[in-house]
């Protein structure tokens, strides 16, 4: 009897690290967890007027989350890793966009914290967004490739309206860098007196023409003190109409896109137009794998274009740029893309650059806005 | 007092127009949902179904204008199972409608009650194509799956509009009963077929065959969103003329060319059949959408 008591006992003994660890393992929970998902680019470019190696290389990774924070707030973040631009090491690690929005109050979105900002409409889409593997050249001479990104707060009001109209208003901080840091974003708001905090206003119209084809207006403007003494402002205005036939949507369709800038400094002895420009695009899909599109583009006093060329050998002064593009989209979730532009300025230097680019996305990737 | 008599008329003229308002408005991913919803809902309800019934709900453009159409919606009643998953995160927030966002009381995911089908087991990989993590989410093509939605749904509207709970309770009632009545037809008519094999061009048709007994022999994509290669056509062609398939079924929103192909390579015949209301003009109701199904299906298995 005693040893099966002692038998008993050094069982129950053997059970106490195994009841400890299961109770411990139960009070962490990850059911809660954000999605997650990560998107990767990768670039080969040959542009024989560039000082840039041909090949294949890392052009960024994204690394997103999202979640709900409770009843009233949502939260996302995308964080980018990048290859620095001037030397192609894949050193760059930055907090793209981290922001919260609440849906709590009637007929306004609140966003606040580091954003891309809702100005225009190539501005708003992330790199492996685009629709071309460039940006067009008036996006880096006035908010920056990937538009102006920025903390601050944002609302959007739904109208009541018969037709979709949204005023979106934000206020950011006043900022010098570019998205490396590096100090050259070309808005220059590079004030950091009390009152120069940047604004924005945004007017998105959107009218159904029929079941499968819709028209967009949009007008944007953002505004802030430089250091200069001067204000420094981005005007813009977007025109898209878009075509996807709802019994073949993932299959046929069309968009044709045109938007201008424009960036001027003022005050109220001076106005200096900086610089302007436009790009018309049009893109066709052919079938569920296959995309095409063409892009012209022109650009009045166009700066370097030094994300892709820190040699600064890009083309300036008046540009026109054409590009055409095709893409191939092996599923929802991998593409490759090839594209060849032709650029040329007034002093009649040419860029020629062939580019094949490969998008991958992993886990879960928010659906991209219309 | 000329003019006050115009404009007494004019204003009494205008409010006659004026359409008559629901005491709840309620919106749908799916136009099988907003059937179900205007039979439970019947005289207090308006509904609109974002997702037409010859659009691909997996594919739905999120355009503003659906955002707009929801901006006043009392009920958002979801399909689930992430079917919509791919257009309605940008189209629930963009609506600005703090009563039918996710957790609220307005939001409505339809799948809550129904049995699933292919949860998969295990890791789950893309490699599998384009998969929906939790499950089939097509069981609107199971008749009795609507019935779990239509009491459901009046549970939600009971719960949101208490004055008419009863009507709600009734409609409901009705429409579980007319739908058990019409389904014992529909099984009539298909049993001399039961164990008669089908090509689907995708995954969504097995809710149907699992009720009435029929086959599902594959599909013309070879996995979920991944359109197929002529060398599968090839071998599916080849398979199916072994085991004698006869029949191949596609949807308004998927490529007719691709599955008439198939047929032809392997001897049958493709069909076009409705998945969703409003799929082909006869479909108006979940009702007359299976009755369009299984009239097509038993003129193709009866090879008329």
């Amino acid at each position: 009897m005693s040893r099966f008591k002692l038998f008993l006992f050094i069982g129950a003994l053997f059970c106490v690290p195994v009841l400890s660890q299961a109770q411990t393992r139960s009070i962490i929970s990850n059911l809660a967890n954000p999605a997650i998902g990560m998107s990767a680019l990768f670039l080969g470019q040959a542009a024989p007027n560039l000082n840039q190696p041909y090949g294949i290389q890392f052009q960024e990774a994204e690394l997103s989350v999202i979640s709900t924070v409770d009843p009233y707030w949502t939260l996302a973040a995308n964080l980018v890793f990048a290859a620095d631009p001037t030397n192609g090491v894949p050193d760059i690690v930055e907090a793209e966009e981290a922001y919260a929005t609440t849906d709590s109050i009637p007929n306004i979105q609140i966003k606040v914290g580091q954003m891309r900002t809702t100005f225009g409409k190539h501005g708003l889409l992330h790199t492996h967004a685009f629709p071309f593997i460039q940006a067009p050249i008036i996006m880096g001479n006035t908010i920056g490739f990937e538009g102006f990104k920025d903390a601050g707060l944002e609302a959007a009001w739904l109208t009541p309206l018969p037709w979709y109209c949204e005023l979106t208003g934000g206020m950011y901080a006043p900022v010098s860098n570019d998205i490396n840091g590096q100090g050259n974003h070309p808005l220059d708001f590079n004030s950091n007196a009390h009152d120069n905090i940047p604004y924005l206003g945004h007017l998105k119209n959107l009218f159904d023409l029929d079941d499968n084809t819709t028209m967009e207006l949009g007008a944007s403007a953002l505004t802030g003190m430089g250091d200069d003494s001067l204000h420094h402002q981005v005007l813009g205005a977007d025109f898209t109409v878009r075509n996807v036939p709802l019994n073949q949507s993932n299959q046929r369709g069309w968009i044709l896109q045109a938007e201008y800038l424009k960036k001027v400094s003022f005050n109220s002895a001076v106005y200096n137009q900086e610089t302007d420009g436009w790009y018309g695009s049009f893109q066709y899909r052919l079938s569920q794998n296959w995309w095409t599109g063409i892009r012209g583009e022109e650009a009045f006093n166009a700066t370097p274009d030094l994300s892709v060329d820190p040699t600064e050998n890009s083309l300036t002064g008046h540009v026109q740029r054409a590009t055409v593009d095709v893409a191939w989209l092996a599923s929802e979730f991998s593409e490759m893309r090839l594209d060849y532009s032709l650029a040329r300025n007034d002093a009649g230097t040419v860029d020629n650059r062939v580019m094949l680019q490969f998008n991958y996305v992993i886990g879960f990737h928010p659906p991209h806005s219309y | 007092m000329k003019y006050a008599k115009a404009w007494i008329l004019l204003l009494l003229s205008w409010t006659l127009t004026l359409p008559a308002f629901a005491d709840l408005k309620v919106a749908t991913s799916l136009s099988d949902l907003a059937s179900v919803a205007e039979a439970v809902g019947g005289k207090h309800v308006s509904v609109i179904s974002l997702c037409k019934g010859y659009e691909d709900p997996h594919f739905v453009p999120a355009k503003p204008s659906l955002m707009k159409a929801i901006q006043d919606a009392d009920i958002f009643v979801s399909v689930g199972l992430e079917l919509d998953g791919g257009w309605l995160p940008l189209v629930i927030p963009g609506s600005r409608n703090p009563k039918i966002q996710p957790g609220s009381k307005g939001f409505v995911d339809a799948s809550e009650g129904i049995s699933v089908l292919d949860k998969p087991v295990g890791t789950v990989s893309r490699a599998e194509g384009d998969i929906h993590p939790l499950g089939n989410p097509h069981y609107y093509a199971d008749p009795m799956n609507l019935t779990i939605v239509a009491d459901h749904l009046a549970d939600v509207f009971s719960d949101l509009d208490p004055a008419n709970a009863a009507d709600y309770s009734a409609n409901a009632k009705d429409f579980d009963g007319r739908m058990e009545k019409e389904l014992k037809k529909w099984e009539k008519e298909l049993k001399p077929y039961k164990g008669s094999p089908v090509v689907t061009y995708h995954e969504n048709f097995k809710y149907f065959t699992k009720r009435f007994g029929l086959k599902d022999f594959g599909t013309v994509e070879p996995k979920p969103g991944i359109p197929p290669s002529p060398r599968y056509l090839d071998e599916t062609a080849a398979a199916m003329k072994e085991a004698g398939v006869k029949v191949v079924l596609y949807q308004p929103y998927y490529d007719a060319d691709t599955a008439q192909q198939l047929a032809r390579k392997a001897g049958a015949t493709a069909y076009l059949i409705p998945n969703e209301v409003g799929g082909v003009d006869e479909a108006k109701d979940v009702f007359s959408k299976f009755d369009y199904i299984v009239s097509t299906l038993a003129k193709a298995f009866g090879g008329k």
